[in-house]
């Protein structure tokens, strides 16, 4: 299976040839690959001024492991909810969500923070980056946090290099001891992927990472994700609206007012 | 790790920060100078009292008298057993000094105060305040040749001296006036009767003769008469003319060079006074009389019905305790010189009577105890007269409980400063936190457990509290060291007196500075710190990760 095709194909906007490719990808990953993530009937309302707003109604979704599956919906068809959902930052009120042959909504707090640390990389619309840390601080903060005080200071030098080699193939190499406010955006959001990547996850959650972005840096900000996707064999699930880079994915699932179409 | 990475970096880049650490800071230091301040008055004028008091007094009320203290001061080991170091018996009774000052009688009133040499300094503090280093060692009320304290200026022996040779000038000028007036009268006479006889009786005048060629005095001439009025007269206790002199002229038995009076010892206030120099514009210490001075005291006898009893005395030191009260009423006089001129001494058994008993303890006894047992003693027997025991402490009571209500208002007091300060650090930490909502939602996402955030904060306090402190320590430190050079430059920016040392005790501003009262200090700032961080980060703590991530 090749998953470099999808990925390359970014500037061909034929829809035809996007539908073939989504259901071909359907089809063929349904057989051939292990389900990452699978979601059953999950409901989510917020509640506003006592006013119950569904979100989600009942939403059933099985994402495979390895490639790129865009969630793709209008705005508030509640498509960064169910990605919270998916990164377990939220509960659902009702519904399961497994990860990994695992349930993962209903775990005790402390086990959804090591997962969310160790296993799930996230990357968010307006970068999320600190703004007290430079470049380098910022990838390595998923470490700190993992790891206790003195455990990451034994392993600071592995911690470092690692960082540091991300950063290089983000291609910020120079901009390490640059604070966030002194990065483009292009460049923050490609800090983002590097501390995202920096524990090693299986699964990349990333909530409309371009959606800040002008054209030639969301350019470069894919290029770079898909790039380091690919290299690492990690899942990746990305939330847009823009058609352009859903045509990108090797499955496409399409949320209607909260179900997935 | 990233809560320390984070907390330091919160405290380097927020100026809000800043503040806090400010109020913490000033806080700690104006605690730390405030009770080292007031504990170095504290403790000082505490020490000043309990070394002039005795530990505990058992005296006779008014001017009352305890008979017997041999048999009291037995029953009083008795009682007290090891407990008792030193006991010394006292004297004490209102009378008046009077001195000359420029020619004028100046009359004070004085507590004057019989003490034992052997015993007294055993008991309470009092050689340290006398102006003259030799009396410092070892007390006694002659007049000492040297040793005076420079402030005293011209005093001892020598000042002696020097005053009665003048006065014995004066005297040989006014003698030698005399002389002459009369040896005109004695030529106007003999002219007279000259003149009438008409012949020269060639008699010689009755007195010497001193050539007297102009009305300004002959020093030599001085001199002379005085040798003569101070030639030696012939002190055989055989010669009965000598005898005779001596009964005719009793001051020729005392001669101020030689002799002085019974010593007497006074509280420095009663000769000193602060007198403006017109020349400096600052006030300057006039001595009225100094060591080496003669002052009459009068004072009421003993027994059943007082008469003035008059008695004169040598001044031979000042004492200078600080302590105005003291200063300005004490008189201090052997014992048994007080007792014998009073009539305290019991003719038939010879044993003297004394108005009050001092007792000194060994360190860290239990004095009410004491006082109760010694008391109940007393009381329990008819045998004797009620006596006013009391401790240190009772004595100066109404002194003491004003400065421990001192201390306590002031404490309240700043102690609701640093509640301000607590409540500084709780706004500007929720200023903070919320601040920080969006890098609290990305921790979250990244996996940061609640303790996690919480403890970024709570790390955050601490740091605040930690530097603020540190900082407060080192500036109240400073402070408390330079209090004295701080005050005198406040005084010289407003023209104002700080520290006034003649409403005090004290020369300049005490202080003492106790690591446990810093230590007590430190914690309690560190912990209103952490306690006003506690609520921040509990709200930091519970923020839900999403709407944090929202959160614009």
């Amino acid at each position: 299976m090749s998953t470099s095709e999808p990925f390359s194909m970014l500037k061909h906007e034929n829809p035809t040839h996007v539908k073939a490719i989504r259901s071909g990808a359907r089809a063929g990953l349904r057989v051939a690959r292990p389900i990452a993530i699978r979601t059953i009937d999950v409901h989510k309302s917020y509640r506003r001024k006592g006013i119950e707003v569904p979100v989600l109604k009942g939403v059933d979704l099985e994402i495979p492991d390895g490639g790129f599956t865009a969630i793709v919906g209008k705005s508030g068809s509640g498509k960064t909810t169910l990605l919270h959902l998916l990164g377990t930052l939220d509960v659902p009120d009702a519904g399961e969500v497994w990860y990994d042959n695992q349930r993962i909504d209903n775990l005790p707090a402390r086990k959804k923070d090591r997962l969310r640390n160790q296993s799930i990389g996230m990357i968010f619309q307006f970068y999320h980056l600190l703004p007290e840390l430079t470049a380098l601080e910022n990838v390595l903060v998923p470490q700190m946090v993992g790891h206790g005080m003195f455990s990451y200071f034994r392993n600071r030098k592995k911690f470092s290099d690692r960082a540091r080699e991300l950063l290089d193939r983000v291609g910020l190499s120079h901009r390490l001891s640059h604070r966030p406010g002194q990065m483009s955006g292009g460049e923050m959001q490609r800090t983002a992927i590097a501390r995202s990547l920096i524990t090693s996850p299986a699964l990349l959650l990333a909530d409309e990472p371009t959606g800040n972005l002008d054209e030639e840096n969301s350019q470069i900000v894919l290029d770079t994700l898909f790039r380091l996707c690919r290299e690492d064999g990690i899942t990746l699930v990305m939330v847009t609206h823009d058609d352009r880079i859903a045509s990108q994915a090797d499955r496409c699932v399409n949320l209607v007012n909260g179900r997935v179409e | 790790m990233y809560k320390l990475l984070l907390s330091l970096r919160y405290l380097r880049t927020r100026f809000i920060a800043l503040a806090s650490v400010v109020s913490v800071t000033l806080g700690v230091a104006t605690l730390i100078v405030v009770n080292s301040v007031m504990n170095g008055f504290a403790t000082e004028m505490k020490s000043r009292l309990h070394g002039i008091l005795a530990d505990i007094e058992m005296s006779s009320p008014g001017l009352g008298e305890i008979p017997d203290p041999e048999m009291h001061l037995s029953e009083l080991q008795e009682i007290c057993g090891d407990e008792l170091e030193n006991m010394t018996c006292l004297v004490r009774v209102p009378g008046l000094i009077t001195f000359e000052f420029r020619g004028r009688q100046w009359t004070q009133q004085v507590m004057l105060l019989g003490v034992d040499e052997r015993t007294f300094s055993n008991v309470c503090e009092f050689q340290p305040f006398l102006q003259n280093s030799h009396k410092q060692k070892t007390l006694d009320f002659s007049l000492a040749d040297s040793g005076y304290s420079d402030r005293l200026g011209d005093c001892g022996w020598s000042y002696r001296r020097d005053k009665e040779s003048n006065r014995r000038q004066v005297e040989a000028i006014l003698e030698m006036e005399r002389r002459r007036n009369s040896y005109d009268a004695m030529l106007g006479q003999e002219k007279a009767e000259d003149h009438s006889a008409g012949a020269s009786t060639g008699t010689e005048p009755a007195v010497n003769f001193i050539p007297l060629p102009s009305a300004a005095p002959d020093i030599n001439a001085i001199v002379s008469v005085q040798q003569e009025l101070e030639s030696p007269m012939p002190i055989t206790p055989f010669d009965p003319a000598s005898r005779h002199r001596r009964q005719l002229s009793p001051s020729e038995m005392f001669n101020p060079n030689r002799d002085q009076y019974p010593g007497i010892i006074l509280g420095i206030g009663l000769a000193n006074r602060y007198v403006l120099n017109p020349e400096t514009g600052e006030k300057e210490e006039l001595f009225l009389i100094r060591p080496g001075d003669d002052v009459s005291i009068t004072l009421p006898s003993a027994g059943d019905n007082p008469q003035p009893v008059i008695d004169n005395c040598t001044l031979v030191d000042f004492y200078a305790s600080n302590m105005h009260e003291y200063d300005q009423t004490f008189a201090f006089m052997p014992l048994e010189r007080l007792q014998r001129i009073r009539g305290m001494i019991d003719p038939v058994t010879g044993s003297a009577s004394v108005s009050s008993i001092h007792m000194r303890f060994r360190e860290g006894a239990n004095l009410e105890e004491l006082r109760n047992k010694i008391e109940s003693h007393f009381a329990a027997s008819y045998l004797y007269f009620p006596y006013v025991i009391q401790t240190w402490q009772d004595t100066q009571r109404p002194l003491l409980s004003a400065v421990d209500i001192e201390l306590t208002i002031l404490n309240i007091l700043l102690f609701m400063i640093i509640a301000v300060a607590g409540f500084g650090i709780l706004a500007t930490f929720f200023m903070i936190v919320v601040e920080k909502t969006r890098d609290i939602g990305i921790l979250k996402a990244l996996g940061a457990p609640s303790t996690g955030v919480m403890s970024i904060f709570l790390s955050y306090g601490l740091s605040l509290g930690a530097v603020g402190t540190g900082a407060g320590i080192v500036i109240g430190l400073i402070f408390v060291r330079q209090i004295n050079g701080i005050a005198d430059g406040i005084q010289w920016l407003t023209g104002r007196e700080v520290f006034d040392p003649t409403m005090y005790f004290f020369k300049e501003i005490p202080t003492i500075v106790s690591p446990g009262m810093v230590c007590w200090v430190a914690f309690g700032a560190m912990t209103i710190a952490v306690m006003a961080s506690v609520l921040p980060a509990l709200r930091a703590a519970r923020m839900h990760p999403v709407e944090a991530l929202r959160y614009e």
